[in-house]
């Protein structure tokens, strides 16, 4: 009886490791490859470029970005030293109308993909904080430095910023949001947001 | 008689010397003190404490450079070096002064083509920056020529 209890318990090990190393393995540059794919495919999917299709692309393309942002980070950071003093209600519809502003701001750029390239530069880690390097190569030969900033949460890496040009956009709504909760109130923060979320 | 008036001479002109002397020491003591607090140099001990970032890009940023928070000075730069081709500046902070994990320390230029300075805008994390801790999120400088030829010759 014995043996076949010791060789159950490094079966299971076995199993075991066989189970977590890949979730271990989870690497930010190679999620941000991924993610930069599934878009890029999406986009230059010549069967969703039809007008009739526009709605089906506009999920896919909000479900790809949006499961590799952690949005509730991203917010947090983006409001700083208010967010403390906002309840839990206010937090969640803050949450919601800032990813919305964003997406509606950036997935329009996305969508005028007009075969820019994507290099991979490389990746610092640093406990559960990681950098990944990329450059977007446009047509006329002119690159932009992005740099995403990754937090690791569950072994799966979430953006909470991103740099462009060296310019942060969490530091960007940083300081516009301070300005605005400075001169009036978060009342008017999230009139405005809503103004701007409303489909014109 | 004529004995008595060297020796009062002399006492006057020991008199005189020290004068010229204590006046010299007086006046040494203000350059120091000048130089001192001209050059910024803290000579009775370290004050506050250190925080360290890592940029990519610190575009003529100094040692003794203002670090700021809403425009108020709140320390300066310590140090900067070469790190692996980065730049590795240390900020010194003064002591009552807690910087938050996600605060983001950003290099900006005073005016178009003025001094440059670190603005740390402050984040919302409950955690602190510990003295000798690393402040995570920086913004290089930004590099106004680049910029300007990306717009002037981007197109063709």
């Amino acid at each position: 009886m014995k043996p076949t209890c010791f060789t159950r318990g490094v079966l299971s090990l076995f199993l075991v490791g066989a189970i977590t190393v890949p979730l271990l393995a989870a690497d930010p540059m190679e999620e941000i490859k991924q993610t930069t794919d599934k878009i890029l495919s999406i986009v230059t999917n010549p069967a969703l470029k039809t007008p009739s299709k526009t709605v089906e692309r506009e999920k896919l393309l909000h479900q790809a970005v949006y499961e590799r942002f952690d949005w509730e980070e991203v917010a947090r950071r983006a409001l700083a030293t208010h967010w403390a003093k906002r309840t839990a209600e206010e937090k969640r519809e803050f949450v919601r109308l800032f990813s919305e502003l964003l997406e509606r701001t950036y997935l329009k750029k996305v969508e005028d993909y007009s075969g820019e390239k994507v290099l991979y530069e490389g990746e610092t880690k640093e406990g559960d904080y990681a950098t990944v390097k990329v450059k977007i190569i446009t047509k006329k030969e002119k690159d932009i430095p992005v740099e995403y900033r990754l937090k690791k949460e569950e072994n799966n890496w979430f953006i909470y910023d991103v740099s462009i040009e060296g310019v942060s956009l969490v530091n960007n709504y940083r300081t516009q949001f301070n300005s605005i909760l400075l001169q009036s109130s978060y009342e008017e923060l999230v009139k405005r947001l809503r103004e701007k979320n409303e489909p014109k | 008689m004529a004995e008595r008036r060297i020796k009062g001479e002399k006492m006057k002109k020991i008199d005189l010397e020290l004068a010229v002397g204590l006046f010299l020491i007086a006046g040494i003591l203000c350059l120091g003190y000048l130089s001192v607090k001209l050059g910024k140099l803290e000579i009775m001990g370290e004050r506050g404490y250190d925080i360290y970032g890592v940029f990519s890009n610190i575009g003529g940023l100094k040692v003794g450079s203002s670090v700021e928070i809403a425009g108020v000075n709140v320390g300066r730069v310590k140090s900067i070096v070469l790190d692996d081709f980065q730049a590795r500046v240390v900020l010194n902070f003064r002591k009552d002064l807690s910087i938050q994990e996600d605060a983001i320390a950003s290099i900006k230029t005073r005016g178009l083509i003025g001094e440059k300075y670190i603005e740390i805008t402050p984040g919302g994390s409950e955690k602190a920056i510990k003295p000798g801790g690393r402040i995570r999120e920086t913004q290089p400088a930004i590099d106004m020529e680049e910029l300007i030829s990306k717009f002037v010759f981007g197109k063709i």
